[in-house]
């Protein structure tokens, strides 16, 4: 069976500071950060890529936290796992969404070890976390030695399995604001096989007005449909301001449609995802209105 | 499941001590604690690691290989290309020798993706690894030929020399008049599908472990298969060697489904490299080497003509099929064969005819997949009948009552079923389906479809001079017993059988039984798992040798007892005693101690064999039965759910209900892959998902529950009346599903894989279709 | 450059000097030669290499081992009471949830990590659990029928003890917020 066969130096960090100490010193090598590693070792098995350093921050369990106030909202730390995302009462509570979304990633072995920020990092384009943390308009925290800075979610990747973290800098936090009132937030991603790898997957955040009667925010993630996650920033347009029915989500699904960048690949074609991700937001945009009644 | 004293056919009871009983495996202690040693986890001191170096075309001149670079590289102890090797080729169509057509590396030309070309052995699997890296081969690519309509056309180019139009193997069946019978038909329809090629993915991938005695000049190989006796001989003419000197033993094996029978790479090399280097050699294929160089389910063409009276009785049936053999006979010959049998169970068909082609391509190989060529036969074969029983008008499983089979049937020239309840299968699945699913929703639908399959296959296209299977039985003097068989326990529970059934017939318990399994150092042949001809085959000479045994032991009990000459005699409970007079009996143990006392001392022998004589072209005896599975369909996404699976299965005697449960529900979940997700597509010869990532398989969460109902029948030619109990259940169910879909929705499929994209398009066609004709009442064509 | 590993596995402590690459299934394979442990996929697809570590079952083919340093590991040689069987290990046999065997070890590991922290699943939390790990053979069924099995003997063994089955804190609050349906 297949192991890793190529040598790398091999570099703890005890602490942040640590790390963005041999961030930096290590700018311009070849090297990869390594939480989980739940991807990472399986792309060195197959020798998809041969790093000379490995910097582990899986020991920093300063970063290893889901915490949540009623001002800041919730932040998940670096070295969450998955699994913790998963069964924090706090974020069953408040997020419910991401415990729904984190249900299906992989494996629970997987979700034990792997970390959410990580799989962020990963950037695989048809992974589970990016639609709805983009529904939910959550920030990015990258930091590098002596700097700082943030970005909006549907901004951290940038092309298949490559994100805007530079080198020298490393993501500790995901921050997601509390949600206004009357809103409702749902996730679904479909896959022919129960819980597989997405062929397409959407998010939608829906906030209706003091009546509940119309919508007066709407945000659209998907995933699977191009290089990238994707924010369709049409079809909210579509659907904010107005009173959602049937009628308009079938508008906003074809809105969607023409937003998205789907490959075809064995799993599917482009124009299969394409329809599906058109048939999704209908689905999902109804149970989001549904939570946003019920909030 | 099981039947335990109920009536059998000729209305004998009979109540047996362990047959029928739900009986824990005997491998299970070892199993559940990981110290069930399978050959991956097998070391010997000073073992080396091998690893192949593959071609990357799928047809190309292989005009140099420089080994110099890899040679020299530390650790690396020996690099092997084919000259190196002893050069025989083996292959398991023996019979026809220029079928035998496997090498251990290649010679003058690469065939499919894949193809060995070099060997390394090695101090560690890293070293061998790397070492890959530095051997430098020059090849000249030829043009190559993946489809098996490409292949046999003139200009296609030539996988194997001395092959025109690259027929590996060719099949005439034929009964009655078929011609004479579509005349008569009223109804007549033909349909042409295209079935995919899918893998068996046993969870232990092939790997060899060899060990090549200086001394003796013996081999000795462990190795991960479902035949020890087919390594066997297959090494022996790899390596030039009598068979007698080479060893072949047969770990705990992590699954086969038929994907070991053949002799690959991974054990001949491992075998040459330990004579050459006179070190044990392991060699290990990782997960994509397993899913792009061994054998696979032969993908097919197939095209059925059908010919029915208007009340649906079929008069006529004619099938074509057009295999993808691959570079490789393997047993894709057999497949061939069998496709064009299993094509006409369950049902009665004055008139048939097939005609088979295989093709060599330049692909790794179809084979001998759980299911022969049943899985795609009756696929193409049941969905076909649907359709047709849609144009009649008549109930998809009306149809199938009307045509069912009854016991004796005989299809003349090839197959006779003697134990034969698929009527009353049928019988009891009308009446459960009413109760199980009443009412069905919006886009459900009901599927059917009926089965049977082989106890054991008859064709001796191996060519051996041996009895299908023996066993040899020795009982110690404190009553413990020593079980001998070569046959072969790959997961399906003949372990387990083999110990039910020495047991039964002599009276004692399971516990008493040691078992000396799959090695062919004990001369008592079987030759393996496949085609579900252990319990049959095996059981059968297990019975034979133990019934010898026991018929000391009554001999004995006479003689001590005294009794009227008319008494029988029977070896129950650990005790042998009069039938009709329980109370007057005797010790087991005591016997056994009287008999080995009677012998010289010598431990009481039976040894006992089975080769079926007189029962036609394919099998001694057939399960078979009706399946239904109640599917939903989203009409927009062309997801289909699989909800619920129903099976009533005539499997003669049940001897293990546990395992043959087990068995059912392990053939439905890969029969529903078949129909669902699995499948490999390639580009130009080169597979395009060799890892579970991207080869679909089915889930926890995607598995419907099972529920299995029994006609217990009795099989005279099986021991105790059993006969196969579970491969059979495999071919139905992608079918089932596939009518379940047509009965839901109305779409029609030509493929097997009903994955979500082929279903909507399939939905879409239909609605168009729906609007473009309006609704033809009455019959068709 | 090796460096060193310090890991309990099954109870005992070991010490190791390892190339970081080593990946925890190695050391469990090759260095201390425990077979028990299964690989069957390069993908992190199977789960057929599952094992415990600090409580939570993961895929030891996936993880770097000097990640492991200072944690203790549990393998299925390690389940088994000396030569009594653990409850989920008798529920396997006695369920025939297993035929080949070769998955089984991840799968009873699995079920053991669930267990410990769900000890009254239902069918459907099962499959949620196990939905990692490839069964050739069984089909699954009859594995989550033997889980639901050990279940049931695992609270009889704790009833016995006079240990009530509860489920972990975390668990508990979980388990309430669901049921409250709040939240977005």
């Amino acid at each position: 069976m297949k192991t890793i066969t190529t040598d790398f130096e091999y570099l703890a960090a005890a602490t942040i500071e640590e790390a963005l100490d041999l961030l930096s010193q290590h700018k311009d090598d070849e090297y990869r950060i390594i939480a989980g590693g739940q991807s990472l070792n399986t792309a060195m098995k197959h020798r998809l890529i041969a790093p000379e350093y490995i910097i582990d921050i899986k020991g920093l369990s300063d970063l290893d936290y889901i915490k949540f106030n009623e001002k800041e909202g919730l932040k998940i730390g670096a070295l969450a796992t998955h699994r913790s995302l998963e069964r924090s009462p706090i974020v069953r509570e408040k997020y419910s969404v991401l415990c729904e979304m984190e249900e299906n990633v992989a494996s629970v072995e997987t979700r034990n070890w792997g970390t959410v920020v990580g799989d962020l990092c990963n950037a695989d384009p048809a992974a589970d976390p990016a639609p709805p943390l983009i529904a939910l308009d959550a920030k990015l925290k990258i930091a590098s030695k002596g700097e700082k800075r943030t970005v909006d979610a549907e901004k951290f990747a940038v092309d298949f399995f490559d994100t805007t973290v530079q080198p020298g800098e490393m993501a500790t936090e995901i921050q997601i604001p509390v949600l206004p009132p009357n809103t409702g937030v749902y996730f679904t991603k479909y896959s022919q096989m129960k819980g597989d790898y997405a062929l397409a997957s959407v998010a939608v955040l829906i906030t209706l007005d003091k009546k509940k009667e119309i919508c007066s925010n709407a945000r659209i993630g998907l995933a699977g449909v191009g290089s990238t996650p994707i924010r369709a920033k049409k079809a909210e347009e579509v659907l904010k301001g107005k009173k959602i029915t049937e009628a308009l989500l079938a508008e906003a699904a074809e809105v969607v449609k023409t937003e998205i960048s789907p490959v075809s690949g064995i799993e599917g074609s482009a124009d299969y995802k394409r329809e599906l991700a058109g048939t999704l937001l209908k689905r999902v945009g109804k149970e989001a209105l549904q939570r946003a009644q019920k909030a | 499941m099981g039947a335990d004293g109920e009536v059998r056919e000729g209305g004998i009871m009979t109540e047996y001590s362990i047959i029928g009983k739900p009986t824990p495996n005997v491998d299970g202690p070892a199993k559940v604690t990981g110290e069930a040693a399978y050959t991956i986890d097998m070391t010997l001191p000073n073992m080396l690691y091998g690893k192949l170096l593959r071609s990357p075309y799928p047809h190309a001149k292989i005009l140099s290989i420089d080994t110099s670079k890899a040679e020299e590289f530390p650790g690396v102890k020996i690099v092997i290309t084919g000259k190196d090797t002893p050069g025989g080729k083996w292959g398991l169509w023996r019979r026809f020798r220029e079928l035998a057509d496997q090498q251990a590396l290649a010679t003058d030309k690469v065939r499919f993706i894949g193809d060995p070309v070099a060997a390394v052995a090695a101090t560690t699997e890293e070293i061998a690894e790397k070492a890959l890296d530095l051997i430098e081969v020059e090849y000249e690519p030829l043009p190559g030929v993946f489809d098996p309509i490409e292949a046999i056309k003139d200009d296609a180019p030539m996988v194997h020399e001395d092959f025109p139009s690259n027929i590996n193997a060719t099949r005439h069946i034929e009964w009655g008049n078929v011609d004479e019978g579509f005349a008569q038909a009223d109804y007549v329809r033909e349909d042409r599908y295209v079935l995919e090629a899918a893998h068996p993915c046993a969870m232990e991938v092939h790997n060899t472990l060899a060990s090549y005695d200086k001394g003796t000049g013996r081999l000795t190989v462990w190795t991960s298969t479902g035949s020890p006796y087919f390594v066997q001989q297959n090494l022996a003419e790899a390596l030039k060697m009598r068979e007698g000197d080479v060893r072949v033993i047969k770990p705990h094996v992590g699954g086969h489904y038929g994907g070991k029978n053949s002799t690959m790479p991974d054990c001949v090399n491992a075998a040459i490299l330990s004579m050459k280097t006179g070190r044990p050699v392991k060699i290990v294929f990782n997960r994509d080497e397993e899913f792009t160089t061994t054998e696979h389910r032969t993908a097919q063409h197939i095209a059925l003509k059908l010919g029915l009276k208007k009340d649906g009785t079929i008069v006529a049936f004619e099938a074509k099929a057009i295999t993808n053999g691959g570079a490789f006979t393997g047993l894709g010959a057999t497949t061939l064969f069998l496709t064009g049998t299993f094509i006409t169970m369950p049902y009665r068909i004055p008139n048939y005819r097939y005609d088979g082609v295989r093709t060599y391509t330049n692909i790794v190989w179809g084979t001998s997949i759980r299911g022969f060529g049943a899985v795609p036969s009756k696929y193409c074969a049941e969905t076909q009948l649907d359709r047709a029983a849609k144009d009649l008008g008549i109930d998809p499983l009306e149809i199938r009552r009307i045509n069912a089979v009854a016991p004796g049937y005989e299809a003349p020239g090839q197959y006779k079923f003697e134990s034969c309840g698929i009527q009353p299968c049928i019988e009891k699945m009308a009446v459960r389906v009413k109760e199980k699913w009443p009412k069905l929703e919006k886009d459900e639908g009901i599927g059917y479809c009926g089965f049977a399959y082989m106890s054991g296959g008859i064709f001796n296209w191996i060519d051996t001079p041996y009895a299908y299977s023996s066993a040899h039985v020795k009982v110690n003097f404190d009553g413990t017993v020593d079980l001998y068989s070569q046959a072969a326990d790959v997961g399906q529970g003949h372990n387990t059988v083999a110990a039910m059934i020495c047991a039964e017939e002599l009276g004692i318990g399971i516990e008493d039984i040691r078992l000396h399994m799959g090695d062919t150092a004990h001369a008592y042949t079987d030759l393996g798992a496949w085609g579900s001809r252990e319990t049959l085959m095996n059981g059968n000479a297990i019975k034979d040798a133990a019934g010898q045994i026991k018929q000391k032991l009554i001999d004995i009990a006479r003689l001590k007892l005294g009794e009227n000459i008319a008494y029988d005699l029977v070896a129950k409970n650990k005790r042998v005693y009069l039938e009709l007079r329980p109370e007057r009996g005797l010790s087991y143990y005591d016997l056994v101690k009287d008999a080995i006392r009677a012998n010289d001392g010598v431990p009481l022998t039976g040894t006992g064999h089975y080769t079926p004589h007189n029962k036609g072209m394919i099998s001694p005896a057939y399960g078979m039965g009706i399946m239904a599975i109640k599917a939903k369909v989203d009409r927009e996404t062309g997801h289909v759910d699989a909800q619920d699976v129903l099976v009533v299965h005539d499997s003669g005697q049940i001897i293990n209900p546990l395992g043959a449960r087990g068995q059912v529900e392990g053939s439905i979940h890969m029969g529903l892959g078949y129909g669902l997700c699995e499948e490999m597509p390639m580009d130009q010869g080169m597979l395009l998902n060799p890892e579970f990532v991207d080869y679909k398989i089915l889930r926890t969460r995607d598995m419907p529950q099972i529920e299995i109902l029994d006609v217990p029948t009795y099989e005279p030619n099986g021991p105790f009346g059993a006969k196969e109990a579970a491969e059979a259940t495999i071919a139905p169910a992608a079918p089932a599903l596939a009518n379940a879909v047509y009965q839901a929705v109305g779409a029609e499929f030509f493929s097997n894989v009903l994955k979500p994209e082929k279903v909507l398009k399939a939905i879409k066609e239909k609605e168009q279709k729906d609007k473009a004709t309006p609704k033809a009442k009455g019959k068709g064509k | 450059m090796k460096r060193e590993l310090n890991i309990v596995v099954n109870g005992e402590s070991y010490n190791f000097f390892i190339e970081p690459k080593t990946l925890l299934v190695q050391v469990i394979r090759e260095m201390l030669g425990m077979k028990g442990t299964h690989q069957a996929c390069d993908s992190s697809s199977c789960a057929a290499c599952t094992v415990i570590v600090d409580g939570k079952a993961v895929k030891s083919c996936s993880i770097l081992a000097l990640q492991v340093n200072g944690k203790e590991v549990t393998t299925i040689e390690g389940l088994a009471d000396g030569t009594n069987l653990h409850p989920i290990q008798q529920a396997f046999i006695d369920n025939w949830a297993f035929q080949c065997g070769f998955c089984t070890s991840g799968q009873i590991m699995a079920a053991k990590a669930f267990l410990d922290e769900n000890p009254d699943p239902t069918r459907e939390e099962i499959q949620m659990q196990m939905d990692g790990h490839i069964c050739r053979c069984t089909g699954h069924n009859m594995i989550n029928e033997a889980i639901r099995d050990a279940a049931k003997r695992l609270q009889a063994r704790d009833a016995a003890k006079r240990l009530p089955a509860q489920k972990s804190l975390q668990s508990q609050k979980w388990a309430q917020t669901a049921k409250s349906g709040k939240g977005a």
